[in-house]
């Protein structure tokens, strides 16, 4: 074998190696989880891990979704009142914030292009800045303006804070496919005596259309795993979502890392959905977020 | 075009100042109630004493600055930050840019790869954590069994008894979600490069090396400081992962959960809002200088 060749399949063996690297430090966590959550209780306390189920065990799903369910021998209460609440609270608040979000964004950022207004680009610049500025930063004030107003631990109050989070990206993400648009095609239906809006809604948003998925993906999963938002806004199950209602597994002196999993699996449906059939979309769209 | 369109005269240019305000309503409204006005209120009212514990609200001054800069676990937690935001940036930035390179040079698969790639950041970093949790466990937990399966232990180790072990468990964890971004926007910034360049490049006699710090490196440049001060953001802004792994331990505190327990827990408003101005000061600092620094040292010359 000639010392090209070698190189050339050392090259390769090198790149196979990597992939494999990339794909178990990505991936690994998640596998274990699964695992875990299909694991029996007893074989989670084992002596050495089980790295896949020797015995399949649905036991732990049972006790996030049955009324009651069996648990080594003893009837336990399951958690689904909680859980179904949380389930449903983190659909609602999500889908609100990504609807109200991509709407707001899909408007106005053709506004910040297309049409000229007093003050246009001041206000872009300033909404844009606020990217910068943690969400986290002014939630103490925040906190004492949803109590003034009635809305902490509701579905309108929750989501109006994703949407003020997530907002200033949606119209960097939006502004940008608008302006990559020929401006051609406008032209020709203004002057075919089409309104703005009409040829807004019928003519430039259908073009949009992968732009407006991306941003709404980004959206969604954002709002979904919000954490602290929740935790400061949504003390009740009236609006807990399961990002808050997960770690409330975590006892204190007891874990069941079975439940825990198999909640966390649960969780991550939703985002695993999106990376599966949209993923296009959601990479082009943090490319032009990040690139433009 | 633009002359027949101003041709239609001012009822026109009216309709278009009145369509345009319109539409962004809706987000000066949002924004300036939600954010605007109380990052305002945090920036007025840090000069105030706030305290759902004690009546009044005297004016202090600098006053809740000077007890930040005394307070002992606010010190921890600015140390543990920095100590943060330093691994994290460094940590996400090679494996970014690693993983970036490769997916820029792998052609079957590509984009199954990218799918698995950006999965840990697309999860709830709640979620990431208590998986974590349950791998970094003392007593069942994968990382000790794999520990020990390898010979490197000979008993089980309780990783969060140790501080500085538990300080970079809890920024893997962190570098596991939010490295995918990173690598995202280096890949962009690699696909923008033209081919040509690196053929010429090998023409003129030019290694591997050689051509990724002439080439890639000054054109993937403006990647590079976005990933950069994106990574410092989020480091700063850590609280999800510090959070569920081990709570309010000192060991791990970051500026953000003082600033939580602060306002949440010890009913101290304003200090915690003079907190998270001083962490959201920070956090733009360090970004504006990774931006300057970058983009001088490999602008074209």
């Amino acid at each position: 074998m000639s010392s090209r060749s070698l190189k050339f399949i050392s090259g390769k063996l090198g790149i196979v190696l990597a992939v494999v690297v990339l794909l178990v430090w990505s991936l690994g966590p998640i596998y274990w989880s699964v695992v875990t959550s299909l694991t029996s209780p007893t074989d989670l306390v084992s002596a050495t891990p089980h790295f896949w189920p020797t015995h399949v065990t649905l036991e732990h799903y049972a006790r996030l979704f049955g009324s009651t369910s069996m648990s080594q021998g003893n009837e336990v209460q399951s958690v689904w009142p909680q859980f179904s609440a949380a389930l449903l609270n983190s659909l609602i608040t999500s889908v609100v914030a990504t609807v109200l979000t991509v709407v707001i964004a899909a408007f106005s950022a053709y506004a910040f292009v297309r049409l000229r207004f007093p003050g246009r680009d001041m206000i872009f610049v300033l909404v844009v800045a606020t990217l910068a500025i943690p969400a986290y930063t002014v939630m103490i004030p925040l906190y004492r303006l949803m109590i003034s107003l009635k809305l902490v631990d509701t579905y309108l109050g929750v989501s109006l804070i994703y949407v003020s989070a997530f907002l200033p990206l949606a119209l960097w993400l939006m502004r940008s496919v608008y302006q990559a648009m020929p401006l051609s095609l406008e032209e020709a239906a203004w002057l075919d005596g089409a309104s703005k809006v009409y040829t807004l809604v019928r003519i430039v948003m259908p073009l949009a259309a992968p732009g407006l998925i991306a941003a709404a993906i980004i959206t969604f999963l954002n709002a979904w795993g919000q954490f602290l938002v929740p935790l400061v806004f949504s003390p009740t199950l009236a609006t807990k979502p399961l990002t808050v209602l997960i770690p409330e597994f975590v006892g204190r002196n007891y874990v069941d890392y079975g439940l825990i999993n198999a909640a966390g699996i649960v969780a991550i449906i939703p985002p695993v959905l999106v990376v599966l059939f949209l993923n296009r979309f959601l990479v082009s769209g943090l490319m032009a977020g990040a690139t433009k | 075009m633009t002359a027949t369109l101003s041709q239609k005269g001012p009822r026109r240019r009216y309709g278009e100042v009145n369509l345009g305000l319109a539409l962004v309503i809706p987000v000066i409204v949002i924004m300036g109630g939600l954010v605007v006005f109380p990052l305002l209120s945090t920036i007025v009212d840090s000069f105030y004493r706030i305290n759902l514990m004690r009546p009044g609200t005297p004016f202090t001054g600098l006053g809740n600055y000077a007890d930040l800069l005394q307070d002992t676990s606010v010190r921890r937690s600015w140390v543990n930050t920095f100590y943060y935001v330093m691994m994290a940036v460094v940590l996400e930035t090679l494996g970014g840019l690693a993983a970036a390179l490769l997916l820029n040079k792998i052609k079957y698969g590509r984009r199954w790869l990218l799918a698995a790639v950006v999965l840990p950041w697309c999860l709830p970093p709640v979620v990431n954590a208590v998986v974590w949790l349950w791998i970094y466990n003392p007593s069942y937990g994968l990382l000790n069994g794999i520990l020990q399966a390898a010979g490197l232990t000979s008993a089980p180790v309780v990783f969060f008894n140790d501080p500085k072990l538990a300080l970079f468990l809890v920024t893997i964890v962190h570098v596991w979600r939010m490295m995918p971004l990173t690598a995202i926007i280096l890949l962009a910034a690699l696909q923008s490069i033209p081919e040509d360049l690196y053929q010429a490049a090998k023409l003129d006699g030019a290694g591997a090396f050689k051509s990724f710090r002439l080439i890639t490196l000054p054109l993937i440049a403006s990647g590079l400081a976005i990933a950069l001060s994106q990574s410092t953001v989020f480091a700063f802004n850590l609280f999800d992962e510090a959070w569920i792994l081990s709570g309010s331990s000192l060991d791990t505190r970051t500026v953000m959960i003082q600033v939580y327990m602060f306002a949440f827990q010890n009913m101290k408003f304003s200090l915690g809002m003079a907190l998270s101005l001083m962490a959201m000061l920070a956090s733009l600092l360090v970004s504006l200088v990774y931006v300057l620094k970058v983009y001088r040292e490999t602008r074209f010359d």
